[in-house]
């Protein structure tokens, strides 16, 4: 099991979360939304995995850059 | 057989030559994750095809008068194929000084020099593998005097720039001249973890500034690709970094007096993809993953994304249609919305200077909210780099098809269209413009009424939506302002067309292209 960490594209803030640890997720997959220049931008997951951990919670600001959920792949 | 001994000589020290550093230095090179110059050549080129030239320069041991024993000059170079295609290559040889320059009557590459003549003379692309630390400091006491910079100049370089595909690869740690030369490339690469490249390496850096850094944190491709843009892509491994350059040359003409190859793989022009429907959401505020309208819309598996870790607010990629090459250049809007600031900016003047000066059209894919907006973006300079955008695009004069996918906003939005020329743009129903958004404009244009109002709130959200009305792309279209609106499914067929019917005129545009004028 590898440790894939996702990181936010985008400063922001956290908006949404509607994943939960333990979920199975595809390439591809929208893992959070962050809210950023009045947009929601969608963190995806990087690899096909299950959500290990998550490094943010709603409406916490990010940074670009910033791992904010790690995958188990 | 009066030459025989003479024969058995070149052969004598063409084994010499093969030897390379000796075996210590090929063990450290090898130790370090890196292969040596030749094998690295033998890995690129296809098959046997390597003709090296002056594979007898040394400097060599004699006793009384016969040579013993040879020290190769630290630079490997010839002739080679890539898919069949003749090219010129060269390449310092670590194992040799560190790839120092050699003391030969005439230089064999690098820095102009045999190889870099072949590519001009020949009118072949050059590949440059680079793997070597540049001037020395002791050179001065070798020739008795400080040497003035530009005696061994880059004007080849730079007039190889505009004739015929420059393609280099950073395989070592490069400072000085050969980081330079990186540089004045179509097109470079490095390798994630063993190539580094910087202006000046941390013993430089330490004495100048006091900074203690490591050479990976200064110039690694975290640095060099990602942060800086200083070479355009990273590569895992050595070997993946050449399959990179064999892909980059099958898109590019052998030189600017002919067109780009073609290569058919029988993808339907017609092919209907569905998921084209549903790709952009029907919330505006939601980004999407424009990677995949890229995937969709183009010949399968035919985009090869340039500077893919810089500028990430945009997309530029070579592709094909219908077998034709096409330059891309979407925006991001996973980026901060699309919003070009200034990386996005010299990744788009790049690219789409590279494009025209080697005939390839250009599509725009285009979801731009605006320039970047802030203090930041303003102090970087911003509303310079933008225009840089739109003065480059302005002087292009290949066919440019222009597709609205989303947002197409301002100045930068001119930039992603062609007003000179035919200025085709197609849209798709999503598709909205203005020379600002709605949110924001409304604001400004309508301030005292807004201030004015009993809930100025709420007249401020009925402006916008009044507004908003009138952004619907079917009006524009109705008053062909915009050429006309596509069903999503329909791009890849509409593009296709107008990309054939354009390879005649690409043909009467092949040559030089000489861009007057200042950029801002």
């Amino acid at each position: 099991m590898a440790r894939e960490e996702v990181e936010s594209e985008v400063t922001g803030t956290v908006w949404k979360i509607e994943t939960k640890v333990g979920d199975k997720v595809a390439e591809g997959d929208v893992l959070m939304i962050i809210e950023s220049m009045k947009m929601e931008i969608p963190v995806l997951a990087t690899e096909d995995g299950t959500i290990a951990e998550f490094q943010v919670e709603e409406k916490e600001p990010v940074a670009e850059g910033q791992t904010v959920v790690v995958l188990e792949t | 057989m009066a030459w025989k001994k003479s024969v058995e000589e070149i052969r004598r020290r063409r084994e010499w030559a093969m030897a390379q550093g000796g075996a210590p230095n090929v063990a450290r090179q090898h130790d370090a994750g890196r292969l040596t110059v030749r094998e690295r050549i033998g890995s690129l080129v296809d098959d046997g095809s390597f003709q090296e030239v002056g594979r007898l320069t040394a400097s060599v041991t004699y006793e009384n008068g016969i040579a013993v024993d040879a020290t190769p000059a630290p630079y490997v170079c010839g002739l080679a194929d890539i898919d069949g295609r003749p090219v010129a290559i060269g390449g310092e040889d670590f194992t040799v000084r560190g790839g120092t320059t050699a003391s030969l009557d005439k230089r064999k590459g690098g820095q102009g020099g045999f190889s870099e003549d072949l590519a001009y003379e020949y009118k072949i692309p050059l590949v440059n593998l680079i793997d070597g630390a540049g001037g020395s400091v002791t050179s001065a006491k070798r020739r008795g005097h400080a040497v003035f910079p530009g005696v061994d100049s880059f004007d080849r370089s730079v007039e190889l720039l505009a004739e015929v595909p420059v393609v280099s690869a950073v395989l070592g740690s490069a400072a000085g001249g050969p980081a330079g030369r990186a540089i004045l490339s179509h097109w470079s690469v490095m390798v994630d973890g063993t190539s580094q490249v910087f202006a000046a390496g941390p013993p430089v850096v330490q004495r100048s500034l006091g900074q203690q850094i490591a050479k990976e944190d200064l110039g690694g491709t975290p640095v060099a690709v990602a942060a800086g843009g200083t070479i355009d892509n990273a590569a895992p491994t050595e070997e993946s970094c050449f399959e990179m350059i064999r892909k980059f040359l099958g898109y590019m003409p052998q030189n600017v007096h002919e067109l780009p190859p073609l290569q058919d793989i029988g993808d339907p022009t017609d092919r209907i993809e569905e998921s084209l429907l549903s790709v952009i959401p029907e919330e505006r505020r939601r980004a999407y993953n424009m990677r995949k309208i890229v995937e969709l819309l183009f010949d399968r598996e035919s985009a090869f994304e340039i500077q893919p870790d810089y500028g990430k607010g945009l997309i530029t990629a070579l592709a094909r249609l219908d077998g034709k090459v096409v330059g891309i250049v979407a925006n991001n809007p996973m980026v901060y919305g699309g919003a070009m600031n200034v990386a996005e900016s010299n990744k788009q003047c790049h690219f789409i200077e590279l494009c025209d000066t080697f005939h390839i059209p250009l599509i725009f894919l285009v979801d731009v909210p605006g320039f970047m907006v802030g203090e930041q973006a303003e102090r970087a300079g911003v509303l310079r780099a933008g225009m840089r955008a739109v003065y480059v695009a302005s002087q292009a004069r290949v066919p440019v098809v222009t597709v609205v996918i989303r947002k197409c906003y301002g100045m930068a939005g001119m930039a992603t269209c062609h007003q000179a020329g035919l200025n085709l743009r197609i849209a798709w129903p999503s598709a909205e413009w203005g020379s600002l958004p709605v949110e924001g404009g409304v604001a400004v244009a309508y301030r005292r009424e807004i201030a004015q109002a009993a809930d100025p709130k709420r007249r401020e959200a009925e402006l916008e939506a009044e507004l908003r009305e009138y952004g619907s792309p079917f009006r524009t279209a109705e008053a062909f302002g915009v050429e006309d609106i596509v069903d999503p499914r329909e791009t890849r067929a509409y593009l296709c067309r107008f990309i054939n019917a354009a390879q005649g005129r690409l043909k009467t545009d092949i040559g030089l292209k000489p861009r007057a004028g200042v950029r801002p």
